[in-house]
């Protein structure tokens, strides 16, 4: 039996906007869901529905086999951690942590034991008599994971808990959320933003695009076979280059290029002589040198670098190709480089991932070698992902 | 050192923090784009402006000390022989003219203006949250209504709330004076606000998750937020029904239940008219005991308007 189970829940507002469509997504008994997606997906209008926070339209909402659709937030036995805290501000910490206990009308030996319990297992015990006012904003969000976990909920609910962090504590607080998570054992959903925090911290992943669930499975599911073209765009960083490609026998035209298909070609059979979305993960276009340095036989694409970004441990090199870019991800301005964007012709198509030792500068013409047999292709008309091949 | 002392030199040295941070803060005049010509012309017009509106103030004060042929025989701003405060301040408490005393008008002034107060700042304080916090069908119709009621002058409706005050019975009744006081619509209208502007719905939303029942939210989470906007509200019902002239004039004609505008305008008109030289005093050291509570009441309250109660609760 899963601990949250969603029945085509929907939300429909008065003024008609449709924030969440037919949702079906149960979360099982001590695993780590996490809803991702852009701004407006209905991912925190789930979450809000299943705290009660928020009426449902239509569908059912389950923790195990009872229904809840008409159970107010004080009798879920669900704890919520907000994404801008909401903590008390005229209670000290002690006070926040132990509300809820105090609303349980919990003994107070008991109650105190709990809270300092709680309060020691995330590094509080110093701050108990302090207020919020007085915290820095880690304290403040450990202080909201406190006060979820002494209730020791069936449910946790986690509502984008790190995006008010700096990008150094969200790394360190992910890897905190997770060992809570582990110490409680309750079925936790958890809502981001952030594909990153997605990939690292979920046992599985709803990716949700304007109400609807594109696709629910694990990262590496997500990573390796993403179900449609939104998931291939939102998943991985940098994203996926996608191009307009017309299919032939048994190669690919992007613009004036040729990618010999190899084994690919069996599953594009049904596209010959038609176009597809053809899709290339930033790491697997190999640099193997400058225009002309591919070997016969290899599938490869000549490029014309427009920026370099070095990262330490390896490099993005923002590329152009004469080949249409599909998707959301069109011509561009280099991330992080306003001045190529002001420059004429400074716009890419494309991103690869190489090793930060290669040489490459801008205004270069390089090429990659394609790794065909881990391309994806989409149907141009419904997005949705062509079979890939198993293995 | 005892623990009040303690806390007295931390309360010190907290304000002389804040004065040296508020020095701190002050930006000089020159990077708001002002010339200090332009700085000095406007000063100078505040000061004047704050002058103006402080004349009448320093005048009552002065005069209150003189007797009726000084008031009008001597330079107003200034003090002269002989010091008549004491003697005028004892004939505030006796019965002068057979019109009543003052201290009983003040007496009623206090009861009518902390009743009527009280009442309208709860009122305000629990419609206020009500509509900030609640959803429910036809909140803003409700709330237009009575906003509208804002835009209806009393002596607009005078003779028909005497009519009215007199089919129930509240004509020379406390209790005309002070249920019509604890309806403030400004109040109810400044609570919503202060409710929507400080108190998050997070707040609201994170205690109904914890498990507390509504009435427990408000009184536990919502109202020690809201008690800077609570003791703005008290202050102006407290100071409306303080200042009210046209409401006990309608429904009051026994002496003993005036409060101290009416009892005073009864004392001006017989000042007026007979001419007693006993009168003008009482009616500027009158004036001046009238406004001295007020007065001390904002001074006293002005602590709860500082900010930051929220500092903390909700991540910018």
């Amino acid at each position: 039996m899963s601990a949250i189970s969603m029945e085509k829940l929907s939300k429909v507002y008065s003024s008609g906007v449709s924030a969440l469509a037919g949702l079906d997504l149960e979360v099982r008994d001590g695993e780590f869901v996490v809803l991702v997606g852009p701004s407006g997906c209905g991912k925190t209008t789930t979450l809000r529905m299943v705290a009660g926070l928020e009426s449902i339209t239509s569908g059912t909402v389950r923790f195990g086999d009872l229904v809840v659709n008409d159970v107010s937030p004080r009798q879920r036995d669900v704890a919520m951690v907000f994404q801008n805290y909401a903590l008390y501000p005229h209670l000290t910490v002690a006070e926040n942590i132990g509300f809820a206990l105090i609303n349980k009308k919990v003994p107070k030996p008991d109650r105190e034991r709990r809270v300092r319990s709680a309060a020691a297992a995330l590094g509080l015990i110093d701050l108990l008599g302090r207020k919020p006012g007085q915290l820095s904003g880690g304290q403040r969000q450990r202080v909201a994971m406190g006060r979820a976990i002494v209730r020791e909920p069936s449910v946790f609910l986690m509502d984008e808990p790190l995006s008010n962090l700096d990008a150094k504590l969200r790394v360190r607080m992910r890897s905190e959320v997770l060992r809570v998570h582990k110490a409680i054992g309750a079925a936790t959903l958890y809502v981001t933003h952030d594909q990153v925090e997605a990939m690292t911290m979920g046992d599985r992943v709803a990716v949700l695009h304007d109400g609807e669930l594109q696709q629910y499975a694990t990262p590496r599911e997500l990573y390796d076979r993403p179900a449609n073209l939104f998931v291939a765009e939102f998943i991985g960083s940098p994203e996926m280059n996608l191009y307009e490609a017309t299919v032939t026998d048994d190669e690919l035209l992007l613009g004036s290029q040729r990618l010999s298909l190899g084994p690919a070609r069996t599953l594009l059979a049904p596209y010959r002589g038609r176009t597809v979305i053809a899709g290339i993960r930033p790491e697997h276009l190999e640099l193997v040198g400058g225009a002309g340095a591919g070997q016969a036989g290899m599938a490869t694409l000549v490029a014309d670098v427009r920026v370099v970004e070095e990262l330490g441990d390896e490099a993005h090199v923002f590329f152009a190709i004469d080949a249409t870019a599909a998707g959301a991800s069109m011509l561009v301005a280099a991330a992080g480089d306003a001045e190529a964007g002001m420059l004429a012709g400074a716009t890419h198509n494309g991103v690869a991932q190489i090793n930060s030792r290669s040489a490459v500068r801008r205004g270069q013409q390089v090429t990659f070698r394609v790794d065909t047999g881990r391309m994806h292709f989409f149907d141009p008309d419904t997005s949705v992902a062509v079979p890939q091949m198993p293995g | 050192m005892s623990g009040a002392s303690i806390s007295a030199e931390t309360r010190r040295e907290r304000r002389r923090r804040e004065r040296l941070a508020e020095r701190d803060a002050a930006i000089p005049v020159e990077l708001y784009g002002l010339k200090r010509g332009t700085v000095t012309a406007l000063t100078t017009c505040c000061v004047l402006f704050a002058l103006f509106t402080l004349a009448p103030v320093a005048w009552v004060i002065i005069n209150s000390t003189k007797t009726q042929s000084n008031i009008f025989g001597s330079f107003g701003f200034w003090f002269a022989s002989p010091f008549e405060f004491f003697h005028t301040f004892a004939n505030l408490f006796r019965d002068i003219d057979g019109d009543g005393t003052y201290a009983n008008w003040f007496l009623n002034t206090v009861l009518y203006s902390l009743s009527g107060g009280i009442g309208a700042t709860v009122l305000a304080v629990l419609g206020g949250y009500g509509f900030a916090r609640f959803e429910f069908r036809g909140s803003k119709v409700f709330f237009a209504i009575i906003i509208a009621g804002l835009l209806v002058p009393i002596t607009l409706v005078a003779v028909p709330l005497y009519l009215a005050y007199a089919k129930v019975h509240l004509i020379n009744s406390v209790w005309g004076m002070i249920l019509p006081s604890m309806v403030v619509p400004v109040g109810l209208y400044l609570m919503r606000t202060y409710v929507e502007l400080s108190i998050p719905r997070e707040l609201i939303d994170a205690a109904r998750i914890d498990g507390a029942s509504e009435l427990r939210i408000f009184l536990r989470i919502a109202l020690p937020l809201m008690v800077p906007g609570l003791m703005t509200v008290l202050l102006l019902s407290v100071a409306g029904t303080w200042n009210n002239y046209i409401l006990p004039l309608i429904i009051f004609s026994n002496n003993q239940l005036f409060p101290v505008t009416v009892g005073m305008g009864l004392w001006s008109q017989h000042a007026g008219n007979s001419g007693d030289a006993n009168l003008y005093p009482l009616l500027v050291l009158g004036g001046l005991v009238t406004i001295v509570p007020m007065i001390a009441l904002f001074a006293l309250l002005q602590r709860y308007w500082r900010g930051g109660l929220l500092l903390g609760s909700v991540a910018n």
